[in-house]
């Protein structure tokens, strides 16, 4: 079975032969992969010792190692073709949107629909956990939607503004 | 008097508290023989001090208003369960003068200050007159009370850059420095708004701003026979909107004669309000060494722990036996530390984003241990953080001979510390700890806002590490598939197909 592998944006083709082999990038590789608990596990590679825990979530794989984290996703070669006749990648709408990164409530909205705002600006401010957190634009637009009021309790992943 | 405070017993403590101060009071009532009573709201039922205590009530819904901060549930819960003493930890009733007098009225041992000296010290402008007046410094500011106009004008003769802070603060809610006079009305108007949603009183008070300056402050222990001592500082100065994240004890910034004279002026501070248990006379000192009495702790600190390494006290233990009315264990004032320890805050906060507060699921957890390492945690594998509590969900502690074996012991330490299912601060903690300003102990109250970047010190994976990560994943998913398409039988296939190529690897060499 072949994989296409993304971790960081680094791109590995990593192929599990039937016979139990594995290559990556072409290149044979001599592993010992140990399970160790539900997320756990011992890889050896060469001599070099590793411990690693790789949690799937929605679609997305998260693996530690080394006290790095690091996000990526797994494609086999069916995913792969089916995302390469869609043509590859995602395609960008123009529109972002701004969502609770946390339950929580809305204490404040410094902006105002149809309002200009500049990279980095503060767009909600949310209180969670006893702090008050600024969220703040990815990127220069114009608000489009303001779906929230302060006072407002929210859930986790509510959209709060639609920036254009 | 000493006849009568024997009476005062202690056989049942109950902790109005949860995560891991209610577990840190637990440890030390089993140490002392005592039984424990946990309370819990709904979002605790699972939490790790109820797992832990002997009895646990339940006392409410999430929101802190409506368990946490009920002293008319926690106190029928001591009447329930037979309390006889409640400790309050830190937060919450901590420092609520009521909260101690009710605990008086119904006959239960308030395991800290007197009601009177929490009051004294509990609003931050009597305590500046209190201690003032016995000959302590304070960092020049305005009165409380007055209205924002007031507060502009008064922030001309103090001049900039000044501090905005609440008069029922603490933790750093309702604080804000301010650099340019047009930024004030702005910083009051927020200061205020953090302060009524956080205390429930949205005074506030202008202070000026020491550039440069370090928060330095003084462990207390007094006990009702008259003494009072200090058990050396704590250096709190890496902290982030006025959140500590890293305390270490010594201070790198104090010699002797710098810590005697701070000592005896903190001594001062606590005795201005006859203070008894423990207790934390916060300062600033600024680069030329100048000091400052900034407020009194009428409380156990998070931060404790790095005075119980360098000292060997156990300071809960000393809080429950000053409450019990006997003399505590050390007599004298700590002059001379043992060795270095440095605490970091293990925060259930993304460093990578703007430190904003991650909840979930804690789906994977190892905690360090070895030598010198201390973790004071509430959590384990599979509790869930909430949003309604504080984001700190662990402390890890190290201890060293000298400063740069604490440093490496963290290091280890941190390394070793794994947290899956959430966003945490230890590569913060990781990057800070290669931080040349930090390996020098050179640093003040805004270091990490001012000059730190989670860019600067980070070490980037290896080449390895990411191809070892990548093969992982692969390899989990690839079992993943074969068991969701039934490929392989689960019952059979399950772990050995993973023996099965290691076999493989193994007969190739």
């Amino acid at each position: 079975m072949k994989y296409i592998t993304t971790i960081n944006d680094r791109k590995f083709e990593i192929e599990i032969t039937n016979d139990g082999r594995l290559i990556v990038n072409g290149q044979p590789r001599e592993i010992d992969f140990l399970p160790l608990g539900e997320t756990l596990y011992s890889l050896i590679m060469q001599t070099n010792s590793h411990e690693v825990v790789v949690e799937q979530r929605e679609g997305e794989v998260e693996v530690l190692i080394g006290g790095h984290l690091f996000s990526g996703r797994v494609m086999d070669e069916r995913a792969q073709l089916m995302a390469s006749r869609r043509g590859g990648g995602f395609t960008e709408t123009g529109e972002i949107t701004i969502r609770a990164p946390m339950p929580g409530l809305v204490v404040a909205i410094p902006v105002t629909e149809g309002q200009e705002v500049a990279a980095g600006q503060t767009v909600v401010i949310l209180e969670s956990m006893k702090m008050q957190n600024e969220l703040k634009s990815p990127r220069a637009g114009i608000v489009q939607r303001v779906s929230v009021e302060p006072g407002q309790s929210v859930e986790q992943k509510k959209i709060l503004i639609t920036i254009t | 008097m000493t006849g009568e405070l024997s009476l005062n017993k202690v056989k049942k403590v109950l902790i109005a508290n949860r995560g891991e101060i209610a577990v840190r009071v637990i440890r030390a009532c089993r140490d002392l023989g005592i039984p424990v009573v946990a309370v819990y709201s709904d979002a605790d039922r699972a939490a790790l001090h109820v797992r832990y205590a002997d009895e646990a009530v339940h006392i409410g819904a999430p929101a802190p208003r409506e368990s946490y901060l009920r002293i008319d549930k926690i106190i029928d819960a001591a009447r329930k369960t037979g309390a006889d003493a409640i400790h309050p930890g830190y937060g919450f009733l901590a420092e609520k003068a009521e909260f101690a007098a009710a605990c008086a009225d119904a006959g239960i041992t308030f395991i800290g200050p007197s009601p009177y000296a929490i009051e004294k010290m509990g609003d931050k402008q009597t305590a500046r007159e209190t201690v003032k007046k016995a000959g302590v410094p304070v960092v020049p500011g305005t009165e409380p009370g007055l209205r924002d106009e007031e507060l502009i004008a008064e922030a001309r003769q103090i001049g900039f850059p000044l501090m905005v802070k609440a008069s029922a603060g603490g933790g750093g809610k309702g604080m804000r420095v301010v650099h340019r006079a047009e930024d004030l009305p702005e910083s009051l108007a927020t200061a205020r708004r953090e302060a009524e949603s956080a205390f429930g009183d949205g005074t506030v008070y202008i202070e000026k701003f020491l550039v440069g300056g370090r928060h330095i402050e003084f462990q207390i222990l007094a006990d009702l026979h008259g003494s009072t001592i200090h058990l050396g500082e704590r250096e709190c100065s890496i902290q982030r909107r006025h959140q500590k994240l890293v305390e270490e004890a010594p201070s790198p910034f104090l010699d002797d004669d710098l810590r005697r004279r701070m000592g005896e002026m903190a001594v001062r501070a606590a005795q201005a309000v006859n203070y008894v248990n423990a207790g934390t006379i916060e300062c600033m000192v600024d680069k030329d060494r100048n000091f400052y009495f900034l407020e009194m702790n009428t409380r156990l600190q998070v931060e404790h722990p790095v005075t119980e390494l360098v000292t060997g006290v156990d300071l809960v233990k000393e809080q429950i036996r000053i409450a019990r009315g006997r003399r505590m264990g050390p007599l004298e004032s700590v002059m001379e530390p043992n060795g270095w320890a440095i605490e970091c805050r293990i925060n259930a906060e993304d460093p990578y984003n703007n430190f904003i507060p991650s909840v979930g699921r804690i789906s994977t957890l190892i905690t360090p241990t070895g030598p010198g390492v201390r973790v004071d945690s509430g959590m384990y594998s599979g509790f869930e953080i909430t949003p309604y509590y504080d984001s700190m969900i662990a402390k890890l502690i190290c201890w060293g001979d000298t400063r740069s074996e604490a440093m490496l012991r963290m290091r280890r330490a941190l390394a070793e510390f794994t947290i899956m299912g959430l966003k945490h601060n230890i590569p913060f903690h990781l990057n800070l700890l290669n931080s040349f300003s930090f390996i020098a102990g050179q640093f003040d109250t805004k270091f990490v806002e001012e000059r730190f970047s989670m860019n600067t010190y980070q070490e980037p994976p290896t080449d390895e590490e990411i191809e070892a990560a990548a093969i992982a994943a692969t390899l989990v998913a690839d079992r993943n598939r074969r068991l969701a398409s039934q490929v392989v039988n689960a019952n059979t296939r399950d772990t050995s197909n993973w023996k099965w190529l290691t076999r493989y690897e193994r007969m190739r060499r």
